[in-house]
């Protein structure tokens, strides 16, 4: 349970992603202008930061920068309807540390969340462990309960960011972004059919399937200890 | 009551004034330079005269010259010539004037104040005179009227101010005519401008068949405002195509929640009415976000945020993302990849243009065929080309493609944004898009000019 403040000054808005959040089991503070907003991120410690960038009184990346500016490390999920690359750049730039265009999918917006939250700290491991999965990236094998997989490096690669959040909704967008490095939508399930191959792989035989779709928005790799 | 200063005006005072004091100027030193040379000359003619005076009247006997003055004077019929012999102590023995002037200079001419002792009526008059010694010591003035050059001076006045009054009346006609047209042609601007600001955009301004400056500049607002005409069309054309590209999945949706509301026995069932529901809210935003992305793609500030981009590896990655899915529809994906020198561009919008060719070929291809992803140096420049077995877009179709929301086919689904795209990257990007003649391959092309200008 995190706690998490979001400014956002659509009441609709606000509130599907505040029922999403709670629901998640997060604990949401409203606030729908820049002032509210910089009096209570000043005043409690909160673990995430959901910003608007058009604010009744200002622009969201405003607040970012100063928090920022203050010492204020509380990772930050910048929203906005610019949705152009320059912005994100942008959004980035300030301070954000992820940037989600409006409109957006609540699947997705709780994935960047959980990823946020939990963003892989030991990113220099070179033998990852999930489970019965065990990663080994200098010799580039994956095994099953011992049973090697045989997966090809993009494979190999697609099961690194996976086991790293293990336990958390990755969307194709995110993996698209950080597993091939370009950041558009396609219109093809071309990441399903990868995501396809891979669980075939992984899940042999009468074995339980370690990675879940999520209705259609994306994936998580369950890690049962 | 006073007038508001009509600013029009101001250029009919400035043409007539700037020529009125040009003409003014021009009179005067014409004026100056006839009279400096036409008195220069004259004084010269006069000087010789006196000059030759003094040399007859040394010449001559001392006990004759009284009487060849005397002679002299009777011979001088227009009364103009001045002739006086006075002796040592300046007593006049002969001649018409009274007495010698005050000042003489030697042996040079001076104009002097003479009073006159034969004309009746006058009791001094202006003459240019020369006092040459005689040799007995006497001392004769000789002198040359010069009431005739004060008269031409008079005359050259005279004619100067009688030309200048309608020269300078001339100038301000010029000014106010000027002026007029100059004031004109603001006039019939503004009015059409009004019109043009108050929405039709159909006025153009008039341009001379052989324009001047102001022509030249209602030829340029004239370009401007086809240009934009052309924006606003766009603009009106794209908030049409979006009304009615979004009417038919709204109104289907829409019976689609209704009949769910309605006719949904259980739970399952309005859950299954409520995903496809969903997915058509999805595919909807999907053509929002892709009229997003075209009207950002229009927007050339994004070339700030070019960086060089490998695209022997843009398409390598592609194969390697679009494989699975081509293996899955039974197609063979073959790339044959060369090196080619980097390019200047967005590597995200490059892959979505790339993607959305292979898309395309994935979809209209035939069944078990051949998509062919390749890039390599060709005469024109480095190019990614993207080929399926069979025609491809049936010539006919292949202009109006690129235009949003066009469909050379109605079963391949989507929202016929996928080419615009294409086309919108490769014109920020400065690169060709181009279909082959025979065949379906369709083709980026980074002419020369632009890879060598990336560097």
């Amino acid at each position: 349970m995190a706690r998490i403040l979001l400014i956002e000054d659509d009441d609709g808005t606000a509130d599907e992603i505040s029922l999403e959040l709670t629901s998640s089991g997060h604990g949401v503070t409203r606030a729908a202008a820049l002032e509210p907003a910089r009096a209570l991120s000043t005043g409690e410690p909160f673990d995430l930061l959901i910003l608007d960038r058009q604010l009744p009184d200002g622009e969201g990346l405003e607040l970012l920068s100063d928090l920022r500016r203050n010492g204020q490390r509380t990772p930050a999920l910048v929203l906005s309807a610019l949705g152009s690359l320059d912005d994100r750049v942008r959004g980035l730039r300030a301070g954000g540390d992820d940037y989600l265009p409006k409109p957006f999918a609540l699947v997705e917006l709780v994935a960047r969340v959980e990823a946020l939250l939990r963003r892989p700290n030991d990113t220099r491991a070179t033998r990852l462990i999930a489970g019965p999965l065990e990663l080994d990236l200098l010799a580039g094998t994956a095994t099953r309960a011992g049973r090697p997989l045989g997966l090809l490096p993009r494979e190999l690669k697609l099961l690194d960011y996976m086991v790293r959040r293990a336990g958390q909704i990755v969307t194709r967008a995110m993996l698209l972004r950080d597993v091939w490095g370009y950041s558009f939508e396609p219109d093809t399930n071309v990441v399903d059919v990868h995501l396809g191959r891979l669980r075939r792989k992984i899940d042999g035989e009468g074995e339980t399937p370690m990675i879940r779709n999520v209705r259609g928005q994306g994936y998580i790799l369950d890690a049962p200890l | 009551m006073t007038r508001r200063f009509d600013p029009r005006t101001r250029s009919t005072w400035r043409w007539g004034g700037a020529l009125a004091a040009m003409l003014v100027v021009q009179s005067l030193v014409m004026t100056a330079a006839f009279w400096m040379l036409a008195n220069g000359s004259h004084r010269r003619a006069i000087e010789h005269a006196l000059g030759e005076d003094c040399a007859f009247f040394a010449l001559t006997p001392a006990e004759e010259r009284p009487e060849e003055l005397r002679e002299k004077l009777t011979r001088d019929i227009h009364r103009d010539r001045f002739l006086g012999l006075f002796d040592a102590r300046g007593r006049l023995i002969a001649g018409n004037i009274a007495r010698l002037p005050t000042a003489q200079p030697k042996n040079r001419s001076f104009v002097a104040d003479l009073a006159p002792t034969e004309l009746p009526g006058k009791r001094s008059d202006e003459a240019r005179v020369m006092v040459c010694p005689m040799p007995d010591g006497t001392r004769l003035l000789t002198g040359i009227d010069l009431d005739d050059t004060e008269e031409a001076l008079q005359l050259i006045w005279q004619s100067l101010l009688l030309g200048l009054v309608p020269g300078v009346l001339l100038a301000v006609a010029f000014g106010f005519v000027a002026g007029r047209r100059a004031a004109r042609q603001v006039d019939t601007v503004r009015r059409l401008t009004q019109q043009i600001v108050s929405g039709d955009l159909e006025q153009r301004l008039p341009v001379a068949p052989y324009p001047d400056s102001f022509g030249l500049l209602c030829a340029h607002i004239n370009t401007m405002l086809d240009r934009l005409q052309q924006l606003v069309g766009d603009v009106r054309g794209i908030g049409d195509d979006i009304a009615h590209q979004m009417r038919t999945p709204l109104t289907r949706l829409r019976a689609r929640i209704d009949r769910g509301l309605r006719d949904a026995a259980d739970r399952a069932a309005f859950a299954a009415v409520a995903d496809q529901a969903l997915a058509e809210i999805d595919t909807l935003l999907g053509i929002v976000s892709a009229l997003l992305r075209l009207r950002e793609m229009e927007d050339h500030a994004r070339r700030s945020r070019f960086a060089p981009v490998d695209l022997a590896r843009l398409v390598d990655d592609a194969c390697d993302l679009y494989r699975p899915a081509a293996e899955d529809r039974g197609l063979t994906l073959l790339c044959s990849i060369e090196p080619v020198p980097p390019v200047e561009g967005d590597a995200s919008l490059l892959m979505e243009a790339l993607a959305n060719l292979i898309d395309n070929a994935m979809k209209f291809g035939p069944a078990g065929g051949t998509v062919h992803v390749s890039v390599g140096l060709l005469s024109e420049g480095a190019v990614v080309s993207v080929a399926v077995d069979g025609d491809g877009i049936p010539p006919a179709d292949r202009a109006f493609v690129t235009q949003r929301f066009y469909r050379a086919r109605a079963d391949g689904g989507g929202a016929g944004l996928g080419l615009s795209l294409v086309k919108a990257i490769a014109d920020l990007h400065a690169f060709d898009l181009r279909f082959a003649d025979t065949g379906s391959a369709v083709s980026l092309i980074v002419r020369r000019s632009e890879a060598r200008a990336s560097g």
